[in-house]
């Protein structure tokens, strides 16, 4: 039987509170975890070594990065839209807390289990954007600006494609539960039914995550840093926090849905998970460092003209065959 | 009447105050934020009342969909950071949205809502059969007015390309990336 946190501490607001602190520190440790994992990756595929002196395999520099984040001077441009610009970042983290709440890491465990966990995976999502945007336009600067359009439409375009090939494995399994999407992939994970479906939802997590070769928003060679250019310090700090924890939401959903989550032989639940989202997210920086940047009509084009009618096709199959069988 | 739990009136503060905000800004990005503030008000209402499916998906489409298109359309097509609306304007305004509010607030009152199950759980399915089967003309009827405006919206984006407006120059420069136009249009 799924446990929830509910279960397991009666007391709803302590409850909350150790889910909030518990969450809050495996994204930390996560990003910085993810931070050195980054930079040793594509140290390896640029035969270069990375980070190696902090540490063993150089694995505390980040560690080291985030003392110097913390104690660096926050500077605030003159100009700024001061409201909107103060709660950008904070904005931009509370949708990340939440959405890593959601999946069952085990057969008998997940913080929160509900009926619509799927949907509201996605609606935290959702969220997001609008703090890229609050980030975009109170730094009151051109660059930052035009990042944040630019990550807007581009996670618009892409949120369709994510959300349709979600839709085809939520026909198939009959629920929006994640745990009963986990429990309706038997002996084979739902990536043997749903190639394509599992190669879109992949492709579009990679956009909705602003990375490369979909970068667009933060293009370092056009727009300096894009929306988050005018910050430093620990406001910078979160953004980057929310980025790296995001991907891990992804992976987990990709996990969750195509990959069979918690399941497999001979190792615990949490193992098999945890191990499943880190191979995807070791994919993701593969892909960083291997492909170069889109242009930004080629990405449009690519969302708008691929991704989307191929996504409703599959869609139409799925439903198609589906109907027939039953 | 039940009493209402504490956390519900938080719920409706945050809706309320968020209206209010959304009203009584004069920057208009700032009013589409306090916008969804209210949105998610309402969502916290709709979990309350024992909907989490109606408040994911009010979260998703009007906090996570609405808004952000809204700001993005604003973006494109307003100028940014002019001021409008004079007070003959907002005078005016008075009439729809006094009129607005008495229809509404007629309707409200008239109506009864009877509450059929206080703790049914709200199963997908459920929703899904009341949607296709017993509402159906309803939904059809309703993507039927989401069909028109994309049409209404192609046809008025189709129109200003021909007369070459300003606007749509600023849009296309915009959405393209071109730096230049619409870091001077911010800058103005």
């Amino acid at each position: 039987m799924l446990k929830t946190l509910s279960d397991l501490v009666p007391n709803v607001f302590l409850a909350m509170l150790l889910a909030a602190a518990a969450i809050m520190a495996f994204a930390t440790v996560n990003a910085l975890f993810l931070v050195w994992l980054e930079r040793k990756v594509s140290a390896r595929m640029q035969r270069r070594y990375g980070p190696t002196v902090v540490g063993p395999f150089g694995m505390f520099q980040t560690l080291v990065d985030v003392v110097k984040l913390l104690s660096k001077q926050l500077i605030s441009p003159k100009d700024i839209d001061k409201p909107l610009y103060h709660l950008a970042p904070i904005v931009v983290f509370v949708p990340v807390v939440l959405g890593l709440s959601l999946f069952p890491i085990d057969k008998s465990f997940a913080l929160v289990d509900t009926n619509v966990g799927l949907v509201l995976v996605f609606a935290f999502a959702g969220m997001g954007f609008i703090a890229i945007f609050m980030a975009g336009w109170g730094s009151n600067n051109k660059y930052a600006l035009l990042g944040a359009m630019r990550a807007v439409a581009q996670n618009i375009a892409y949120e369709i494609p994510l959300i349709l090939a979600a839709l085809a494995v939520t026909m198939i399994a009959r629920s929006m539960r994640i745990a009963d999407i986990v429990e309706a992939q038997g002996s084979f994970p739902y990536i043997l039914v749903q190639p394509i479906g599992a190669l879109i939802y992949y492709i579009s997590a990679v956009a909705e995550t602003n990375r490369a070769p979909f970068d667009i928003p933060e293009a370092e060679s056009e727009l300096v840093a894009g929306f988050h250019t005018e910050y430093s310090g620990m406001r910078f700090a979160l953004f980057f926090l929310a980025e790296y924890t995001n991907m891990v939401i992804v992976s987990m959903v990709a996990t969750s849905l195509f990959l069979g989550g918690y399941k497999g032989p001979l190792l615990p639940g949490p193992v098999w998970f945890f191990g499943k989202v880190y191979f995807l997210i070791f994919v993701m920086l593969w892909l960083r460092w291997t492909f170069p940047r889109l242009r930004f009509d080629q990405l449009m084009t690519f969302a708008w003209k691929v991704l989307i009618p191929l996504a409703l096709a599959n869609l139409l199959v799925t439903a198609t065959v589906l109907k027939v069988m039953s | 009447m039940d009493a209402v739990h504490p956390s519900a009136w938080a719920f409706v503060v945050v809706a309320l105050g968020g209206a209010l905000l959304s009203v009584s800004l004069r920057n208009i990005l700032h009013a589409i934020f306090g916008l969804a503030l209210a949105l998610f008000g309402i969502a916290g209402l709709f979990l309350y009342l024992g909907s989490p499916f109606v408040a994911a998906m009010e979260v998703l489409i009007y906090v996570g969909g609405i808004s952000v298109a809204m700001v993005f359309a604003v973006m494109l097509a307003y100028s940014l950071g002019k001021k409008e609306g004079g007070s003959t304007r907002r005078f005016l305004a008075v009439v729809p949205v006094g009129g607005f509010f008495g229809v509404v607030g007629y309707a409200l009152l008239r109506a009864s809502f009877a509450v059929t199950s206080k703790t049914g759980s709200w199963d997908l399915k459920l929703v899904g059969r009341k949607l296709l089967l017993d509402y159906n003309v309803v939904f059809e009827a309703l993507s039927v007015v989401l069909l028109l405006a994309i049409v209404g919206a192609i046809i008025i984006a189709r129109r200003d390309e021909k007369t070459g407006d300003d606007k749509t120059a600023d849009e296309k420069a915009a959405s393209k990336g071109n730096d230049a136009a619409s870091a001077e249009e911010r800058a103005s």
